[in-house]
């Protein structure tokens, strides 16, 4: 019962913006003269899972990285258009870039902890924001890793290096290491391509929970997974958004014709 | 016509065959080079402490046929083999006029003939003199002759009197002094009578001193060489003596073992060619020790900005091969830029502008240690930051984009990540450039290294470091030891020993360095 009413559909077309945690207007990006995104528009729910899917090469991960700005290290990308988090258009040039970050968790397709001790891993943000209480850090530590379902597992050799962890207890070190600045939002890209089953399975779980507590983005290839885990999906193709609607719709019965093409299989 | 002569290497696995064979040969050939070298610098410079034993020979000097002398031998010319008839040793020996050592070639036959001269001793005066002679009497005021079984108890009555006079030195006439400089400095009238009782102790105490070393002058030991003429010395400038025909191995090697802290704890005596190197070895470390201050953060900053930070066009590529190309600049051109930017134009400038009255005499644009430790930091400064640039090129994209993701700004993630997971190429740089700074002399001299500075760089004197000061330095003291040797005895032996430090001095910085990469390297390398 309880899934059901989590899985309670909001009518995309009419969300209101308290109910919008990103909001993107007529989003265009071009990698020197390769455009790469053209003229997107969607409003991403707050508090729900959203899925990416499409073709490699599409702009999946481009355009996540716009949520949080990770494009501005190529100094070849030229974007324009809204992004809209909190009120607040962050593509704005005054836009605070580092705290942005800090409220936009990201965690990558390869688990990348850092060559230190998994305490300090998840300390790491919190320390970037001033917080060095040891009493504080602890009890951060503990929630994050508990939030992350690493707790069980680790709380016996926090001060062990990272490396020694497998490479999904890895990937959710990597979680935990986001989710411990309680970011709004959170972008997975590919977080379980890189995962066995049993693994993926882990997160997948972790993502239910963690929908509570923040709008979840995730860019995945894998089709049953985006069924099985998300509220809504949005297929792109050719850096366009052809499609976007509840996961369930977009699965059973997709509108467009390009959108059953890839979901079935036919290309892609 | 059969060329098959003149190509025995027909086909190509045998061409390829050949081309090993000879690399195989030349880095074989370049091996055993390099181990000679050091195998001789070895042998040369550790000898340099083993107490030899010393044989009686007959030499012609002076134009006679042949005169006594005592003398050891210090290996064959070239690489003659013992019982080579033509072969030639290098001796060094004592002989009464100048009873200093010499050093001979001599011919084999002279060599076979030769006996151990059990009862000739090897004797070091505090000066840095050594003689090889044979200790025959000891006097003592008008007993001449005593037995020389009596040497200790003379050492001993020797040493009471020496300390006589120091507490004399210390206690009485030292604040003695002092009392009388600062009652003249003031009005002489209306003290006088307290400055005649000043003057009259210090006479009254002085007068003393030199009647105790009169008495300790009285201790004297007679020496007689091989061709039984005899020299008297003072028993309170005699250092050390030793009988190395009596002693065994195990006395040897524990005599050799204080030679050697010896050579490493006193300075260097007649003119670098005898006594220890300390101050030297000092100069070097701490010339080294003050670069590696100097060149670590510049260098890394440099790196971090052309790497990290730097647009990436045509001007930073022409930077990064400028720097690559510095390293090869001839260290003695560095040397003169020292010379003439840092203690010239920036030496000289900051004397004018804060030490305006002691002009012309200048007090920081002179060569010192400090602008030695900045030269040698300049020269090593392309080693550190292509070493660093390499380091922070091998950081993955992936950790640099977790920690922007965090909410790290650029800044933050070079100190954070980015410096501590280069931190092992770093190190490596920084190893390169200990290793050229501690072997490089020539622009030393330029800058600052000298081969005989009073004082020692550090002392108990405020600002306890010395930063201005010149200081010796090894591969200065070689390079003049060397020259000097040319025309003394000694030196040669002093000058493979200091080579022998510094390529330990070397090898342990190198050592240090090489430990502590590997430490943060199993640190901040993932496994993957
Ligand atoms: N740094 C970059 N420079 C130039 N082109 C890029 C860069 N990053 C991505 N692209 C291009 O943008 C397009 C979208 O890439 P991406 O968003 O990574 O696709 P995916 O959907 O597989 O994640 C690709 O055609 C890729 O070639
Ligand atoms: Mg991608």
């Amino acid at each position: 019962m309880l899934t059901l009413f989590e899985r309670e559909t909001l009518n995309l077309a009419t969300l209101n913006d308290e109910q919008t945690a990103i909001r993107v207007e007529q989003l265009n990006l071009a990698f020197d003269k390769k455009s790469v995104l053209s003229e997107i528009s969607m409003r991403i729910p707050a508090n729900r899972i959203v899925a990416l899917i499409g073709q490699s090469g599409c702009g999946k991960s481009t355009l996540i990285s716009c949520f949080n700005r990770m494009n501005d290290f190529y100094p070849q990308c030229r974007y324009e258009g809204k992004i809209i988090i909190d009120g607040r258009n962050i593509n704005h040039r005054n836009e605070n870039v580092a705290q942005l970050r800090a409220r936009v968790g990201m965690v990558f397709q390869k688990p990348n902890p850092f060559p230190m001790s998994i305490f300090d891993n998840i300390c790491y943000g919190l320390r970037l924001q001033g917080v060095t209480q040891r009493r504080q850090l602890d009890e951060a530590v503990e929630q994050a890793l508990k939030d992350a379902a690493l707790w069980n597992e680790v709380k016996d050799r926090l001060f062990d290096p990272a490396s020694v962890l497998s490479g999904g207890q890895q990937q959710r070190l990597v979680i935990a290491r986001a989710l411990a600045l309680k970011p709004e939002i959170l972008l997975l890209d590919e977080p379980t391509s890189a995962l066995d089953p049993l693994t993926t399975l882990h997160i997948e779980e972790l993502m239910a929970q963690l929908k509570k507590r923040c709008t979840i983005v995730i860019v995945t290839h894998n089709m049953q997974q985006a069924a099985r885990v998300s509220d809504y999906t949005a297929f792109l193709h050719q850096g366009r958004l052809i499609e976007y609607s509840d996961s369930d719709t977009l699965f059973t019965t997709p509108r467009k014709k390009q959108t059953e093409d890839y979901i079935t299989g036919r290309y892609g | 016509m059969d060329k098959r002569w003149f190509y025995p290497w027909r086909n190509a696995a045998q061409r390829q065959t050949l081309v090993i064979s000879l690399c195989a040969f030349f880095t074989a050939g370049l091996l055993l080079g390099l181990v000679g070298i050091i195998l001789l610098i070895f042998a040369r410079g550790g000898g340099y402490f083993w107490p030899e034993d010393i044989y009686e020979f007959g030499l012609p000097i002076d134009n006679k046929p042949e005169v006594r002398v005592f003398g050891e031998f210090q290996g064959s010319q070239g690489l003659a083999s013992l019982g080579d008839k033509s072969a030639r040793y290098w001796l060094v020996y004592s002989h009464s006029n100048p009873p200093y050592k010499r050093r001979a070639l001599v011919a084999a036959h002279r060599v076979q003939n030769a006996d151990i001269a059990r009862h000739a001793a090897r004797v070091l005066l505090h000066d840095g003199r050594t003689f090889l002679a044979k200790p025959v009497f000891l006097n003592k005021h008008d007993e001449r002759g005593r037995v020389l079984d009596k040497l200790p108890a003379y050492q001993q009555q020797v040493q009471r009197l020496t300390d006589q006079i120091e507490t004399i030195r210390d206690i009485h006439l030292g604040p003695l002094h002092r009392k009388i400089s600062t009652l003249t400095l003031k009005d002489s009238q209306t003290n006088s009578g307290e400055l005649l009782a000043g003057k009259r102790a210090f006479e009254r105490w002085q007068s003393k001193v030199i009647q105790l070393e009169a008495t300790r002058g009285q201790y004297t030991l007679t020496l007689e060489f091989a061709d039984t003429n005899t020299i008297t010395v003072p028993l309170n400038q005699l250092k050390q003596l030793v009988y190395p025909g009596q002693l065994n191995q195990v006395e040897k090697l524990w005599l050799t073992l204080g030679n050697i802290w010896q050579f490493l704890s006193q300075p260097p005596q007649q003119a670098n060619t005898a006594g220890g190197i300390f101050p030297a070895l000092f100069g070097t470390v701490l010339m080294v020790f003050l670069m590696t201050l100097i060149v670590t953060p510049f260098g890394v900053l440099a790196a971090v900005y052309l790497s990290e930070y730097a647009p990436r066009n045509a001007v930073t590529t022409a930077i990064r091969v400028a720097v690559a190309n510095m390293a090869g600049v001839p260290s003695i051109v560095y040397g003169v830029f020292g010379l003439g930017f840092f203690i010239y134009g920036i030496g000289g400038q900051l004397d004018e502008w804060l030490f305006g009255d002691s002009l012309p005499a200048p007090t920081l644009g002179t060569p010192g240690l400090f602008w030695a430790s900045l030269t040698m930091a300049l020269l090593t400064l392309p080693v550190v930051i292509v070493a660093t640039e390499e380091g922070l090129r091998n950081v993955p994209a992936e950790i640099k984009a977790g920690s922007y993701a965090l909410g790290a700004t650029k800044a933050e993630t070079m100190w954070h990540t980015v410096l501590p997971m280069a931190s092992p190429g770093i190190m490596t740089g920084v190893i390169l450039a200990i290793a050229r700074a501690a072997g490089e002399v020539a622009p030393l001299m330029l800058v600052g290294a000298v081969k005989f500075a009073p004082n020692l760089p550090v002392d108990s004197e405020f600002p306890f470091l010395h930063l201005e000061r010149q200081f010796m330095h090894l591969g200065v003291l070689i390079y003049d030891g060397a020259f000097h040797s040319q025309t003394q005895t000694s030196g040669a032996s002093m000058m493979f020993a200091a080579c022998l430090l510094l390529l330990l001095v070397v090898f342990i910085l190198n050592i240090i360095a090489v430990v502590l990469r590997n430490k943060l390297r199993k640190r901040y390398q993932k496994e993957t």
